[in-house]
């Protein structure tokens, strides 16, 4: 069995660092807020991979402790049954399948948006107990026990890097660069209270023009991204929003839409299995500061006032309504 | 087929091909003008349509192949049965190209060439006549009908990958319309990264794809006497006819100023895109150039023969004649203000628009 193989070769990496195993060990991954694309997109040979590019939201994020301890594994809170799943695969594939301990997770991401809540707890257990026992996962090791967690992740684990990621075989279809030039993003929540539940969804049935559109949006991003090209970034995403308006509609998506063009934004990005909706501007522009605010106000006007404002290049909060 | 099934087919890219020949090399004419300059842009939807085809099993391993094209179209899927194992059968007409005869023939290619024009409806006709003879007597070939397969316009998404990757924003297509696939598949894939983008299909006197009255036309690869229904007419915000003469002096023009030596319908893009980017400067332009000129070296390269040609004057003309409605047929370069309408809204308008253009001009 290949398993058996990849088990016992951890289990003797582990033995020559078993002095490494700590009394506790610490998690962490930020949040993000939806995707700038997301699609079907094949890999070098042809063959198609359902993948996303996910926009990073710093400030947010998942953090979980782990204290090793023999017997059973013990989960605080207890309903945070994906991480709990994760903390016991990651444990397997250490080869520590008789040990448990007791996984505490804590997270700031709202749940049901979009904003990869799920997966943040997952890869804050799997980054706890690689940590206690000092096992230092490459992101691919964190990608590929996460989607066996929950069958289809978020690419937080790859922090900042671009990548194009496929969610459902937890791979890197194309690494992009070191990250995605830098946005100004207004959160907007289409539907406050009551969210998605991302894992009963079902995928996206892409129509056969759909499955091809997917190619120059790729083309664009990567030139995007090599350029650093924050205008050309923002065709992306919208272009990527409206096709998912097609498979889960957001509210308001067109007066959000117009607001966006009006106020001279660079496009908008939506949680493609999510409610949030990011209006983005360019955090280089001298105008930004005036547009973000008159953006602010016309969102207010509609009923949806803008829940979150951040950068992707900082931690800085600018503001939270 | 669902999508889920698509994914789960075997590789494409597994049947052999021709990927390095499928897409342009980008050339930059002018500061804001780039050439798209092809090998043979049919490889790409003629791939397209048979990897599709294969794929839900309307064309088995080693299956037979049926389809009616004078041009480059059935060279294309002549070079794919060639490498892939499929039998060809060709249906054609008298005009045929004599050195691509040549190459279909030694290419495998079983090719039936129609005689005689049909009293109604001309070669046209009797050649899907005789497509529909062939389909018949050969149970199971696949006809890929590159007017109608929508796979044809959707192959074109991988040139539209390359150029949103290599020109980023671009704010005018220009390109020649025959079957539909390129221009109309380009524009809708470049226009949902950018709804503002600016469409220009090139067309030739006496084609019937933009409503004007159907007569003999010396300039091939481009225009048709029928409209395919892969013309997508609501993408164009403009239309040119370009008379013969005019595109071949253009097409050495393009040899000449650029050193591309591409074919008869390269130069009717030139033509048109070359004068829109010089009137918009602060625009980028983006045209296609569909096929190589080794094809014309007697014709269109060879001066003994184009300065016979009816209508030859030696001068480009500078702009193009703005008209009144696609019925007001000039031998020479004209425009028309399409407006992203349909070719029925088109043809039961007025001239409003027309003749706004023309106070305009």
């Amino acid at each position: 069995m290949p398993g058996d193989v990849i088990s016992r070769f951890a289990s003797v990496r582990l033995g020559t660092r078993g002095n490494q195993r700590k009394e506790q060990g610490f998690g962490q991954v930020n949040g993000h807020h939806g995707e700038i694309l997301q699609g079907v997109f094949p890999d070098d040979v042809g063959r198609l991979y359902r993948g996303l590019v996910t926009l990073p939201c710093n400030i947010v994020s998942s953090t979980a402790v782990f204290r090793p301890a023999p017997g059973n594994l013990v989960t605080v809170p207890d309903d945070k049954l994906k991480a709990a799943e994760a903390a016991r695969l990651t444990l397997d594939s250490l080869g520590l399948h008789d040990q448990g301990g007791h996984l505490t997770v804590e997270s700031t991401i709202p749940v049901g948006l979009g904003m990869g809540s799920s997966t943040a707890d997952v890869v804050a257990a799997i980054r706890a107990v690689a940590d206690a026992h000092g096992a230092a996962l490459a992101a691919d090791e964190v990608a590929r026990l996460a989607v066996r967690a929950e069958t289809a992740s978020d690419s937080i684990m790859h922090g900042d890097l671009a990548v194009l990621f496929a969610q459902r075989e937890g791979n890197v279809l194309e690494h992009l660069g070191p990250a995605l030039p830098p946005l100004e993003v207004l959160s907007v929540n289409t539907a406050p209270g009551t969210g998605v539940d991302t894992v009963k969804q079902p995928p996206a049935d892409y129509d056969d023009w759909e499955v091809q559109a997917f190619r120059p949006l790729r083309g664009m991003l990567r030139r995007a991204i090599r350029t650093g090209d924050a205008a050309l970034l923002g065709r992306v995403a919208t272009a990527s929003a409206r096709i998912s308006q097609r498979h889960l509609p957001k509210p308001a998506f067109e007066e959000i839409n117009a607001i966006a063009a009006s106020t001279g934004a660079l496009g908008i990005q939506v949680a493609h299995s999510g409610t949030v909706v990011g209006l983005l501007f360019d955090p280089r522009n001298p105008a930004t500061a005036r547009r973000v605010a008159e953006a602010t106000s016309r969102l207010d006007t509609i009923g949806l006032p803008p829940a979150l404002h951040f950068r992707t290049d900082a931690v800085e909060v600018r503001h939270v309504a | 087929m669902s999508l889920e099934m698509t994914m789960s087919q075997p590789l494409s890219r597994e049947s052999r091909g021709f990927p390095d020949y499928e897409l342009p090399r980008l050339v930059r004419l002018t500061d804001n003008l780039h050439g798209a300059a092809f090998f043979l842009m049919k490889l790409l939807p003629a791939r397209h349509m048979l990897d599709r085809a294969a794929a839900d099993g309307r064309l088995k391993p080693g299956g037979t192949i049926c389809e009616t094209t004078s041009g480059t179209f059935g060279l294309a899927l002549a070079m794919l049965a060639a490498v892939r194992g499929y039998r060809l059968i060709l249906v054609s007409d008298p005009a045929i190209d004599e050195h691509l005869h040549k190459r279909l023939l030694e290419l495998g290619v079983t090719l039936e060439i129609v005689e005689k024009p049909y009293e109604v409806g001309g070669f046209q006709t009797a050649r899907l006549d005789r497509l529909r003879a062939a389909l018949e007597a050969n149970p199971g070939s696949f006809c890929p009908s590159q007017y109608g397969n929508a796979d044809n316009p959707r192959a074109y998404a991988e040139v539209a990958e390359q150029i949103a990757e290599r020109l980023g924003h671009v704010d005018c297509l220009v390109g020649t319309v025959g079957s539909g696939g390129s221009m109309s598949g380009i524009a809708r894939f470049l226009r949902h990264l950018n709804p503002d983008l600016h469409v220009i299909g090139v067309d030739t006197p006496h084609s019937v794809v933009f409503g004007q009255p159907d007569g003999k036309r010396l300039l091939r690869g481009l225009g048709n006497s029928l409209v395919p229904p892969n013309v997508d007419h609501r993408q164009f915000d403009e239309v040119h006819w370009v008379g013969a003469a005019e595109a071949f002096l253009a097409t050495r023009r393009l040899h000449q100023h650029h050193a591309l030596y591409q074919g008869g319908t390269s130069g009717a893009a030139y033509l048109v895109a070359d004068w829109w980017a010089r009137t918009h400067p602060d625009r980028k332009v983006v045209t296609l150039f569909p096929d190589e000129g080794h094809r014309y070296v007697a014709t269109i390269y060879n001066d003994d023969w184009l300065t016979t040609l009816p209508g030859w004057t030696g001068v480009l003309p500078e702009a193009p004649q703005p008209v009144a409605h696609p019925s007001d047929v000039r031998p020479n370069w004209s425009s028309f203000r399409w407006d992203r309408r349909t070719l029925d809204e088109v043809l039961a308008a007025g001239t409003p628009v027309a003749r706004d253009l023309a106070e305009a001009a």
